[in-house]
């Protein structure tokens, strides 16, 4: 669930999600789930003029698998609560595992 | 005739058909050998060896030739009727079906006493169209009539078995009445095709003798019809107001049952409805499987609008249903295409709420006015203002409530339960127990709702209702609902939790036992009882002494156990019960929040290993300043301070003071000779401690006496190298800390004299120490490296300089001044200014200014 967190915070943010087969979309993150599937607003590929049958794309819904990369805007992450809440996740982890 | 396909002709009337000679042996028959034995010449004159006359008993004359007649009739046709493929075997049977049947009744009545119970299924037995047997028959396939649905006949039948059952004429004891007849042929009309004489078996006509006990039996059944009767017209008048509430729910524009393009049907059924319904509580017909809720909220809604004068059983628009034709109506089933009186009704259904204010929502409470009339007018003018107002309140609220079933049944009791569950789910979501999985995202929020907080804390209290929302004004009492349910949710939950798993199962009988697993309580190979991890002594944590403290992976694993007890310090501080107020003592739950507290602090403490012993050997590095030398560890130094108190603080600035030399930045922090600048490792490593450790302690230091500064000072000279430090940048800070606090407090005149003077003399020694060494502390290169940090140590060296040592200071310095003055020259206008800037620091502090420098050259 820690992914899942993490991204929600990122909603209405930029990314840039880079895909297995290499494609790289730019937009705004407008939801997650729980599968880590993303919905993504004012999509632009960034190197559009090897896929340019998707400038006509405004918004994609991109399952969680097929998901290589994320970008993630830098300022929006917070590496220290970051940290804390991967020692809970772990914590929980270990707890589970007793 | 021959019976058996004999030849029944007797051997004297064979020789008539037969020209067989009478001597001659037949083909058949042997010869007999002794026949001229018998001796009896007489005898042998005759031809026959036997005469018939001699071996006939005579029985033949005995037959009664003349009832021969009936033998057709028993067995079937003689010559005639030849037995064909098409024998009608089920025609037959039915012709004696009724005499079966009763042999039947008889039988299974004998054994059981003559109760009221046999007497119902005998009555339900012989009634065709009882329920059950109406169920019975539904699913054979009946040709319906052109316009009706054949899965409604079933509907029809009950009803009307209902009404014959109370309607006297339909008990059998009368025989066939006429009236009965006429009933059977209404049957006859509305179902054409009734070709199923099995199902008409108990018909009365068909019955002539009677027991003893099916007279009693016929008796008890009519004292109960009567009684049935009597009860029926109660229940009824509800009927009608739950078909007309049927209609409101929520389906105003859609016909009872789906018929839109037969409004004539329509109007037929609504009075069936009626008469179903009491059915309906047993066994639900059809239709109102279709809507099931609806019909149990109708009498909800009458129950609900108060109506005082009301009777209990809830006698409402009675005048509105003609009793008579509706009785009438049960008994005989209107024929096809007969507007039946309760027709409006049926029309009323379509038009929606206009007949739902028709009917129900104004009659109503008139009805129950009606016998309040003459009560008004012998009241006060007090109590008929008062009874005028509740009344007016109370039909307010009923028009209310009925403009809001007009949304009713919109959604069924299954979407119901679906989206509370949802609710709850989000409620239990928002628990503790999952404050740990999305702890990012919530602390997050938290965070940045606190960083600004006009707009996001909305968002995160709508996310999270209940939380730490906003709890005021109009959403208070949605709150206080939403925190019941929360509770009573979270009661659910550690109830669901408390009790005890079944992970196995044994069977009696059986020789071991059964246990389960599922994905997340996986069958466990191996049960091992881990130690409990609370304890005062944590397992995973060395004992003192086996601290190596140098290798870097205990270094780590005692970071993250600090780690550890941070965050449950952090969860320990979110569960705060409040602040208490002033003057009250705290409850019981606040006073073992804050021994929970206590111990978790005093872990915290115990995990940063301050305490343990300084070692005399040298180069032994303290466990604290080997934790230290990592930069999660000095990260975590800020938040261990908000939770330490001043004591523990002064053991930690203490503690670093005292082995300062040993810390890794000021270890590494000296510029190595023969090279420019710090590796990027040791700058970042120095960033950080500036960054994280110093500022706390600085905290503390800007509160500090001038005796514990002067102490540390001492310490400082005595114990550390302090030419060493006085070449980092670390060192620097830390000396620049002291010394400035200490004029602060001088200038400021809170301190005596004594201690000022202490303080003076400890001065004096750093001062002797660095005397001839303050070109040193510069980086070399200082013209590239930022060296603002040492400007700033002689500045506040400069202030409690005495005159002598500023003259040494500035002759020591003032190359390097003029040095920086000229760089500033050649680098860009920014750098240049900065430089500048930073050496006017020194320059200020002796009373000087860079811009007399400046206009000096």
């Amino acid at each position: 669930m820690l992914f899942f967190s993490f991204f929600k915070t990122l909603v209405d943010h930029e990314v840039t999600i880079e895909l297995k087969n290499d494609l790289s979309i730019r937009g705004t993150l407008k939801s997650v789930d729980q599968f880590l599937n993303i919905k993504l607003d004012e999509i632009q590929v960034v190197d559009e003029v090897k896929y340019p049958h998707l400038s006509a794309v405004k918004n994609v819904f991109i399952r969680g698998s097929v998901v290589r990369y994320v970008h993630l805007p830098a300022v929006a992450v917070d590496t220290a609560l970051l940290e804390d809440a991967t020692r809970r996740e772990a914590a929980a982890q270990a707890n589970k595992a007793k | 005739m021959s019976f058996f396909g004999f030849d029944a002709t007797l051997p004297r009337d064979r020789a008539a058909h037969v020209p067989h000679p009478k001597q001659a042996p037949g083909f058949s028959q042997q010869r007999d050998a002794f026949a001229g034995l018998s001796g009896n010449p007489n005898e042998l004159d005759n031809d026959d060896g036997y005469d018939f006359e001699d071996t006939y008993d005579g029985l033949g004359d005995k037959l009664d030739e003349g009832d021969d007649e009936f033998n057709d009739e028993t067995f079937g046709g003689g010559n005639a009727a030849a037995p064909g493929k098409d024998f009608d075997f089920f025609g037959s049977t039915a012709k004696v079906a009724n005499a079966i049947n009763e042999e039947q009744l008889l039988y299974a009545r004998n054994p059981k006493k003559p109760t009221q119970a046999a007497h119902l299924s005998y009555q339900q037995d012989r009634q065709p169209n009882a329920p059950s047997y109406a169920a019975a028959t539904k699913p054979k396939p009946q040709p319906a009539p052109k316009h009706q649905i054949p899965t409604e006949i079933p509907e029809l039948k009950p009803e009307m078995s209902l009404w014959a059952t109370t309607s006297p004429e339909a008990t059998p004891a009368k025989g066939l009445s006429a009236h009965a007849a006429a009933h059977f042929m209404h049957v006859e009309n509305q179902e054409p095709p009734p070709a199923q004489p099995n199902f008409t078996q108990p018909a009365p006509a068909a019955r002539k003798y009677m027991s003893l006990e099916e007279v009693e039996a016929e008796i008890l059944a009519k004292k109960q019809a009567k009684r049935a009767a009597a009860q029926q017209p109660q229940p009824q008048p509800q009927l009608p107001l739950a078909t007309q509430l049927n209609q409101q729910d929520g389906w105003p524009g859609r016909p009872v049952q789906g018929f839109p393009q037969h409004p004539q049907m329509q109007m037929q059924q609504t009075p069936l409805q009626q008469i179903e319904l009491p059915f309906a509580r047993g066994m639900p017909p059809p239709q109102q499987n279709q809507r099931p809720p609806q019909n149990e909220r109708a009498p909800d809604h009458l129950q609900r609008g108060p109506i005082p004068q009301q009777g209990p059983g809830g006698q409402l628009p009675f005048p509105q249903i003609p009793t008579g034709p509706q009785f009438q109506n049960n008994n005989i089933p209107f024929p096809l295409g007969v507007m039946p009186p309760q027709g409006p009704q049926g029309l009323q259904g379509p038009q929606g709420i206009q007949g739902l204010q028709g009917p129900q929502g104004l009659q109503q409470p008139f009805v129950g006015m009606q016998p309040v009339q003459p009560q008004i007018m012998q009241m006060t003018e007090e109590e008929r203002v008062k009874f005028l107002e509740e009344e007016s309140k109370r039909l307010k609220r009923n028009h209310k409530i009925l403009q809001l079933s007009r949304y009713n049944g919109l959604m069924t009791p299954s979407d119901k339960n679906f989206i509370t569950r949802i609710q709850l789910q989000q409620l239990v979501s928002v628990n503790e127990d999952s404050f740990n999985e999305d702890f990012y995202y919530q602390v997050y929020m938290a965070i940045r709702a606190r960083n600004n907080p006009q707009q996001p804390l909305s968002q995160f209290a709508q996310t999270y209702l209940g939380q730490q929302g906003a709890r005021g004004g109009r959403t208070r009492r949605q709150d206080n609902h939403l925190l019941r349910m929360q509770q009573q949710v979270q009661r659910a939950v550690a109830a669901a939790k408390a009790r005890p798993k079944v992970s196995q199962l044994v069977l009696e009988g059986s020789l071991g036992k059964i246990s389960f697993s599922n994905v997340k309580t996986p069958k466990p190979l191996l049960s091992i009882k881990k130690q409990d991890s609370t304890g005062v002594v944590e397992p995973g944590q060395k004992p003192t002494h086996a601290f190596a403290g140098i290798d870097r992976r205990s270094i780590l694993a005692a970071a993250e156990d600090i780690y550890r007890c941070l965050l449950d310090l952090d969860s320990h501080e979110r569960k705060h019960p409040g602040p208490s107020l002033t003057g009250q003592q705290p409850d019981a739950n606040t006073i073992q929040w804050f021994e929970v507290r206590d111990a978790l602090v005093a872990k915290l403490w115990r995990s940063m290993r301050i305490m343990e012993p300084i070692k005399e050997e040298p180069n032994a590095l303290h466990p604290f300043i080997a934790i230290l030398s990592v930069k999660k560890a000095k990260e975590a130094i800020p938040r261990v301070f908000r939770y330490i108190d001043v004591q523990q603080r002064i053991t930690i600035l203490t503690m670093i003071t005292l082995s300062l030399d040993q810390v890794d930045v000021i270890k590494e922090g000296r510029y190595p000779p023969d090279t420019l600048s710090l590796s990027n490792e040791t700058k970042k490593k120095i960033e950080g401690f500036s960054q994280y450790v110093l500022p706390p302690l600085l905290g503390y230091v800007g509160d500090a006496q001038i005796d514990v500064i002067t102490g540390l000072l001492g310490i400082l000279l005595d114990r550390v190298n302090v030419l060493l430090l006085s070449q980092t940048q670390i060192g620097l800070a830390f000396l620049t800390m002291l010394t400035s606090r200490a004029e602060i407090i001088k200038q400021a005149g809170h301190a005596d004299e004594q201690a000022v003077l202490k303080w003076t003399q400890t001065y004096d020694r750093l001062f002797e120490v660095l005397e001839d060494h303050l070109l040193d502390i510069f980086p070399p290169h200082g013209a590239q490296v930022d060296d603002m940090y040492v400007w700033q140590f002689l500045a506040s060296m400069a202030v409690g300089a005495n005159m002598s040592q500023q003259q040494k200071m500035v002759s020591a310095v003032k190359d390097r001044v003029n040095e920086n003055v000229q760089a500033s020259k050649t680098l860009p206008q920014e750098m240049g200014q900065h430089k500048l800037v930073n050496t006017n620091l020194f320059l200020r502090a002796l009373g000087l200014d860079i811009d007399l420098l400046l206009s000096n050259q």
